[in-house]
C-alpha cells in the first residue's frame, strides 16, 4: 500500500497530542500506531488525530521510535543487521527515566503499538526484579501507606520470601 | 446518540477503544476501580476464542456519573473463517451507584463497596480501612492500567519479586491479590510443563497459586505421611519399576521368586476415593525384568527401557499408551541402541525425549555413558551425546531434569580404580548447549577433606531423586553407607553458583527405607514411595507419601 503512494507523494498525517502540539508524521510511520492505522482505513483521519492520553514529551519519543523501526525495517539492509540495529536501538531507547517509561508505556498500550508495549513492560519488569521493597518504592515514587499495625502483617505474611 | 448518553463528542471517540468509558472522565487514565475486571476479562477472552460476549459492565459518562453498559459483542467471520468485523451493541442504562463529587477524594460509601471489589480478601485484614483518603494516589505505578501492570508486567516476576511489590503500597497489595497472576508467576518461575502437571492436581487448585508459591518456595508444609491402599500386586516380587502417569502410580515387572523375571502391569489411581491396586491387562508385553526404568512420555506414555532379563541384560524399548482403549506396548526399534545393561538411570526432557545413563553391562562392568532418545519423531533414534569427559561410571544412581534442559546426576555406585564406592558426587550437563558437557558441582571428597558443600548427604545408591518447581533437588532413601537414616531428606539448589547441601526437616511418618526403583513423583509434589518394609519383603498395600504443599488427595 504505502510503496505504490511512495513514488509519488509521501502521504502524511497530523497527530494532534494531549497539549495540543500537532506532529506531522509519514505513512510508514503513522501506520505503526494500530489505533491510527485502523482510523486510516476508515477514512477518519483528517484533518488531524487527537491523541488524548499522550502528551507532546511522550509522543515525541514514540514517533522517533516508530520512525527508526519504520526506516530499519524498509531499508537495504539485511533482516540479522536490521535485527542488531533494532535491539541496539531499543536498548538506548529504554535507556529513560523511570516515569518516562511508564508514560512510555501506558502511550504504547493506548496508541497500540506492539513492539513498544512489549519492551516497554519488559524493562519495567527488568526494573522491578530483585529489588527490595524500599527500592521500589523510591524507583516509583511510591509512599508507604501502611498503618503499623498493616505494616507488620504484611511483613509476616511475605516473611517466606525474604528469608 | 453515544454523545447525548456519554457525554463526549465524536471527535473525541471517533477511532478510540471504547475502553475510555472505564475511566471516571477524561482526565482519568487508570480504570475506574469499580469496574469489575472479571467482566473485562471475560470481555478479552470471547475477543480471543472469537466467540459472542454478553454482559454488563461500568462505564462511565464524560461528566463522571456511572453508567451499566449492556454490552453485546459478536464476532462476524469472512469466507475464509476469519474474523473480518466485531459488531457491538451497548445498551447505556443509569448505575445507582453514589460515587461523590468528581475530583473529591475517595468518600467513606466508596471505601465499603470497594472492600467487596478486592479480588481476595486479605487474610490480616489489611488496608480493610482506607481512611487514609487515597495518600496513595502518587504511585506513579499506578498510571498503568491494573491488566498492563498485573498481566504484562508483574507477571514476568519471581514469587519473591511480587512479595516484595505487594509490601509496597496497599494498591499493589490488593493488585497482587490475584490468583492469575499468581498462576503465571509460577508458570515463569517453574516453567509451563510444571504448572500443567500441577493443575492437575486437585489440591493444587483448592490451595490457590499464591499459596502453592509460597510452600514451594519455603517447604513448609512438607510432611510425610503413611497410606494403606488396597488391592494386590501378584505374585510377589522386588526389583521393578514405579512411574507417575498424571496421578496414577503404574508398576512394571520386577524380580519373583527364583530370580524369575516378570512383565505384568499393574495401576495405582491415586485420583480414586479408595485407591487400589489393579492388575492392567495389557496387549503384547514386553518379555519379562528387572532392574529396568520406566518413564512416562507424552502425556500418558510409559517408556520402558532395558533391565535383565531371562537370557541376560536387554536394551530393547517399549512404549505403552495407558490411555489407550486397549492399552498394547508397542517395540520401538531404533538404529545403535545403547548397549544392554540393567540399574541404569534415566529421566525424561521436555516431556518428550527419554535421557539414559550408566548402569551394568554384561559380566559386571559400570558404564558412564549417556543417550538420548526423542520420542516425539516418528521414528525414534537413539543418540549417545558426545561429551569429552565422563563423570566416573556408575549404577543406582539417580538422574533429575531441572532449569528446562539440565540435567543433574548424583550418587550411585561408582567406580574407583580398581574399586567401587557409594557415591555422592553431583555431576550436571546443560543439553540446550550446542557442546554438553557434564560438570563437576560438588563431591563427597576424599574422606576427612573439608566441605564446602554443606551438609551433603551421605553416598548411597539406589536412592530417590525429586525436582522441584524451580530447580531444587531433594535426595532421600537408598542403600546409605554407614549408620545414617535412609529417611533424612537432603535439599540441594543447582542454580545457585555455589550450590550448597541443607537438610530439610520433614515432620509425620517417614518410610524406613525408600528404594528409587519404587518410588515416583506425583502431580510435581509428591513423592510415593512403595511399600518395603526391609527391602526384601515388599508390602505393596502400604506407601509412604512425601508431600511437598499441603494437599492431600487421600
Amino acid at each position: 500500500m504505502s510503496s505504490s503512494t511512495e513514488l509519488t507523494e509521501k502521504k502524511v498525517f497530523l497527530l494532534k497530542s494531549l497539549d495540543g502540539v500537532i506532529f506531522e508524521v509519514e505513512e510508514s510511520v503513522a501506520v505503526q500506531l494500530e489505533v491510527i492505522r485502523e482510523l486510516i482505513e476508515g477514512d477518519c483521519a483528517r484533518p488531524f488525530i487527537s491523541l488524548y492520553n499522550v502528551t507532546s514529551e511522550i509522543l515525541a519519543l514514540v514517533i522517533e521510535y516508530c520512525k527508526h523501526h519504520a526506516e530499519t525495517c524498509s531499508g537495504g539492509t539485511s533482516a540479522t543487521i536490521a535485527d542488531e540495529d533494532l535491539k541496539t536501538f531499543d536498548n538506548e531507547f529504554m535507556n529513560v527515566d523511570e516515569n518516562i517509561l511508564l508514560e512510555l508505556c501506558s502511550a504504547a498500550d493506548y496508541l497500540d503499538i506492539k513492539s513498544l508495549f512489549e519492551l516497554t513492560c519488559r524493562t519495567l519488569a527488568s526494573l522491578i526484579k530483585d529489588r527490595t521493597i524500599i527500592e521500589v518504592r523510591k524507583m516509583f515514587n511510591v509512599e508507604n501507606d501502611f498503618s503499623v499495625v498493616e505494616e507488620k502483617a504484611v511483613r509476616k505474611e511475605f516473611a517466606w520470601a525474604f528469608k | 446518540m453515544f454523545d447525548m448518553v456519554t457525554g463526549y463528542c465524536s471527535a473525541e471517540v471517533l477511532g478510540h477503544n471504547c475502553r475510555f468509558l472505564q475511566c471516571r472522565g477524561p482526565f482519568a487514565k487508570r480504570r475506574h476501580p469499580l469496574v469489575d475486571p472479571t467482566v473485562v476479562a471475560e470481555i478479552r477472552r470471547c475477543l480471543e476464542e472469537g466467540i459472542e460476549f454478553q454482559g454488563e459492565l461500568l462505564n462511565f459518562r464524560k461528566d463522571g456519573s456511572p453508567l451499566m453498559n449492556r454490552l453485546r459483542m459478536t464476532p462476524i467471520y469472512g469466507d475464509d473463517d476469519t474474523i473480518t468485523h466485531i459488531l457491538g451493541v451497548q445498551y447505556f442504562a443509569d448505575a445507582k451507584l453514589d460515587l461523590g463529587p468528581l475530583p473529591g477524594s475517595l468518600t467513606k460509601k466508596f471505601t465499603q463497596t470497594s472492600q467487596k471489589l478486592r479480588f481476595n480478601s486479605s487474610p490480616h485484614g489489611i488496608a480493610s480501612n482506607m481512611n487514609h483518603n487515597s495518600s496513595c494516589g502518587v504511585c506513579a505505578l499506578m498510571q498503568l492500567s491494573d491488566e498492563v501492570l498485573v498481566l504484562k508486567i508483574l507477571s514476568r516476576l519471581t514469587p519473591r519479586d511480587i512479595a516484595s511489590v505487594s509490601s509496597v503500597c496497599r494498591q499493589l497489595y490488593d493488585l497482587t491479590k490475584n490468583e492469575d497472576l499468581w498462576r503465571m508467576v509460577c508458570q515463569n518461575a517453574w516453567g509451563s510443563e510444571t504448572t500443567r502437571v500441577l493443575e492437575t492436581v486437585p489440591g493444587a487448585k483448592r490451595l490457590g497459586w499464591g499459596r502453592l508459591a509460597r510452600e514451594i518456595t519455603t517447604l513448609e508444609a512438607a510432611a510425610w505421611s503413611k497410606l494403606t491402599v488396597g488391592g494386590i500386586v501378584e505374585p510377589s516380587r522386588c526389583n521393578f519399576s514405579a512411574c507417575a502417569v498424571g496421578n496414577r502410580v503404574v508398576l512394571f515387572g520386577g524380580e519373583g521368586v527364583n530370580m524369575q523375571p516378570m512383565n505384568d502391569t499393574f495401576v495405582l489411581d491415586l485420583n480414586s476415593s479408595n485407591p487400589e491396586w489393579q492388575h492392567v491387562i495389557v496387549g503384547s508385553p514386553p518379555p519379562g525384568r528387572w532392574g529396568h526404568t520406566l518413564s512416562c512420555v507424552n502425556g500418558s506414555h510409559l517408556v520402558l527401557f532395558g533391565g535383565c532379563g531371562r537370557q541376560g541384560l536387554l536394551n530393547d524399548v517399549f512404549v505403552l499408551d495407558l490411555d489407550a482403549k486397549h492399552p498394547t506396548w508397542r517395540e520401538i526399534s531404533s538404529l545403535a541402541p545403547p548397549l544392554p545393561r540393567s540399574w541404569h538411570s534415566s529421566c525424561t526432557l521436555d516431556g518428550t525425549k527419554l535421557i539414559v545413563s550408566g548402569g551394568c553391562a554384561d559380566s559386571g562392568v559400570l558404564l558412564s555413558d549417556t543417550f538420548l532418545l526423542d520420542l516425539s519423531m516418528e521414528k525414534p533414534v537413539w543418540r549417545e551425546i558426545p561429551v569429552s569427559w565422563t563423570p566416573p561410571s556408575r549404577l543406582g544412581h539417580t538422574l533429575s531434569v531441572y532449569g528446562g534442559r539440565k540435567i543433574l546426576m548424583f550418587g550411585g555406585l561408582a567406580k574407583s580404580g580398581p574399586l567401587r564406592f557409594r557415591s555422592s558426587d553431583v555431576f550436571t550437563m546443560d543439553l540446550s548447549e550446542d557442546e554438553p558437557c557434564w560438570r563437576s558441582v560438588t563431591g563427597s571428597g576424599m574422606p576427612g577433606a573439608g566441605n564446602p558443600g554443606g551438609v551433603a548427604p551421605p553416598p548411597r545408591l539406589d536412592h530417590v531423586a525429586v525436582s522441584l518447581p524451580g530447580g531444587r533437588i531433594l535426595i532421600f532413601g537408598g542403600s546409605v553407607a554407614g549408620l545414617h537414616s535412609a529417611s533424612q531428606v537432603y535439599i540441594l539448589d543447582p542454580t545457585e553458583e555455589k550450590p550448597t547441601w541443607r537438610l530439610l526437616n520433614v515432620p509425620g511418618r517417614p518410610p524406613r527405607f525408600a528404594w528409587g526403583h519404587s518410588t515416583c513423583v506425583v502431580g510435581g509434589t509428591r513423592a510415593i514411595v512403595l511399600g518395603g518394609q526391609t527391602g526384601e519383603e515388599w508390602m505393596l498395600s502400604e506407601l509412604h507419601e512425601l508431600s511437598l504443599a499441603s494437599c492431600h488427595l487421600i
